[in-house]
């Protein structure tokens, strides 16, 4: 796969989040009030609107909600086209969209079972590690 | 992300319902514009937001029966940039006494002027739209809208390192699901591309009206795979005028007033993702819907036309379900049994919609409800309509509004 990857946004919160994946750990925000996931990043929980939030780790398995392929360049040439994207449910409830890391659109069916991987990325900030799906092992 | 503000559009309320009525309208030429642009011919020059806006309001007026001098109020809604209210004003012949700068899509401008009608800002608007979103080269995707003068970061930029970017995106996540939920083809979602081509070759100003069978469809190219070419709308040039007046000033005019009778509004606050793939936005259409109903004083089953904002065909299946037309899952069954078309149960997109008519953010199909509920539709009147309904929702809101034909 790619890894030469279209740049991360960096800043609040996102660099804490993409720290976590450099260590192997997905975390995403949870709310201390509400104890939902707020995922992209948020000053605020997208729930409930409190402000007080942890990083809490995700167990990396989950299943594929939905996919799509795009056969249309976005990325002036980037990124090769056909090119893979899916959309997770993680196991603790949150929604993630992410890339297919051993398999393509022709191989998942609704609520397919993957699990977390991280690959080793690059784009304009220097090396970092991105979080995938694999295939879960039965 | 920052909380959204409580409301784009004034509160629904009993009665702000049929105080004010549209009773003018004009359109560019789309369909001769579009041929114009592509073919490039010698001599041919792009248009600009100015110039659309102006044939669009000379048009409304005309259509309207009214001196410009009757006009004391403009609105200006240029979605990607143009000259400012008071120049616009001014490029238009107009002095009025109510001036406003008033978004672009089709989510709130017209409930934000008639609120100020009826607050006795004003009595006869203006409202103008445009956009010269070819003439710019406005592409939907990647890390900038390419076409704007300051690079704007898109909603999806947070997704950029995974390469999933535009709108397109979105509805091609919305079908999957779907697609998958209820175990259906290709040709299922084809049907709706086919049937707003049907719609729009009985439209002389819409940009496509080519046959469309399923096979051309189905042979069409990818975008963003399961979603082909035809479940996206055109990228075209155009502008939009409409009169509104005070609904006791609008009668005895030349045509029959269309009154504003109701409108809501409903938007995601949390799980976006979820909200929109999985239930297809229904909880935010079924809260804003119920608004805009409860305002207009009319029953569900009350609405005999609905033109719903179809940025993908997907997504206009969404609003007729999550409304409460047809039930969950039955959206395509429903078009496939030529309910959609005129003569059907419910006629959806009746001019051809953004799919084949003209991507005007919504305002073309407020235009097409005009013309439906003054009867002068032509070839694709719907007989003895009375009340009809629009939606404007994107990926995370829904802007419901309810239309009544008035004497």
């Amino acid at each position: 796969m790619t890894r030469r990857r279209p740049d991360r946004v960096r800043g609040f919160g996102h660099d804490e989040f993409w720290a976590w994946c450099d260590k192997g750990e997905l975390r995403l925000q949870r709310c201390a009030n509400c104890g939902k996931l707020s995922w992209p990043v948020v000053k605020a929980c997208e729930h409930c609107g409190h402000a007080e939030l942890d990083w809490a780790r995700m167990s990396g398995r989950a299943k594929v909600v939905s996919w799509c392929t795009f056969e249309r360049d976005y990325y002036g040439g980037r990124l090769p086209i056909p090119w893979e994207t899916i959309l997770v449910e993680l196991e603790e409830g949150a929604l993630f969209i992410s890339n297919p890391a051993d398999f393509t659109w022709k191989d998942i069916s609704l609520g397919m079972a993957v699990s977390l991987a991280f690959l080793d990325c690059e784009d304009s900030a220097g090396p970092f590690k991105l979080p995938v799906f694999a295939r879960a092992k039965q | 992300m920052s909380s959204p503000a409580p409301w784009d559009v004034p509160a629904p309320a009993r009665s702000s319902s049929r105080k004010t009525a549209i009773i003018g309208v004009g359109e560019t030429d789309y369909h001769v514009d579009y041929k114009a642009a592509r073919a490039k011919a010698p001599g041919y020059e792009l248009p600009t937001p100015e110039s659309l806006a102006a044939t669009a309001f000379e048009r409304a007026l005309r259509d309207s029966g009214l001196q410009r001098e009757d006009i004391d109020g403009l609105s200006v809604s240029f979605l990607y940039g143009g000259p400012d209210a008071a120049s616009t004003a001014r490029t238009l012949g107009l002095k009025p006494r109510y001036l406003t700068q008033n978004g672009g899509i089709m989510a709130g401008p017209l409930q934000r002027v008639c609120a100020d009608i009826i607050a006795g800002k004003c009595d006869t608007v203006a409202m103008v739209y445009a956009v010269a979103s070819r003439a710019i080269g406005r592409q939907y995707g990647g890390e900038v809208y390419k076409g704007e003068a300051e690079r704007t970061p898109s909603s999806y930029y947070y997704y950029h390192p995974w390469g999933w970017s535009s709108q397109a995106a979105h509805w091609a996540f919305v079908w999957r699901y779907y697609q998958a939920k209820y175990g259906l083809g290709e040709e299922d979602l084809g049907a709706v591309a086919v049937q707003l081509r049907k719609n729009a070759m009985l439209n002389p100003n819409a940009v496509m009206q080519a046959p469309l069978s399923i096979q051309d469809y189905l042979a069409s190219r990818y975008i963003v795979r399961p979603l082909h070419l035809f479940d996206l709308c055109l990228v075209n040039d155009g502008g939009v005028c409409l009169i509104v007046r005070r609904a006791d000033l609008a009668r005895g005019l030349a045509h029959a007033p269309v009154l504003v009778a109701g409108w809501g509004e409903s938007k995601i606050k949390g799980a976006k993702m979820h909200h929109l793939v999985r239930e297809g936005l229904r909880p935010q259409l079924q809260d804003a819907g119920a608004q805009a109903l409860e305002m207009a004083g009319v029953q569900l089953s009350d609405i005999q036309h609905f033109e719903g904002y179809d940025a993908s065909t997907i997504h206009l299946i969404s609003q007729l379900e999550g409304y409460g037309f047809v039930e969950p899952g039955g959206g395509l069954a429903f078009c496939k049994q030529g309910e959609m078309a005129v003569g059907g149960k419910l006629p959806v997109n009746v001019g051809g919609g953004m799919l084949s008519a003209s991507y005007m953010h919504g305002w073309n199909h407020v235009a097409e409800i005009t013309h439906q509920l003054r009867h002068d539709a032509g070839r694709r009147q719907i007989k003895d309509l009375e009340v009809s309904m629009f939606s404007l929702a994107q990926t995370d809101q829904a802007h419901p509004m309810i239309f009544v034909r008035g004497a």
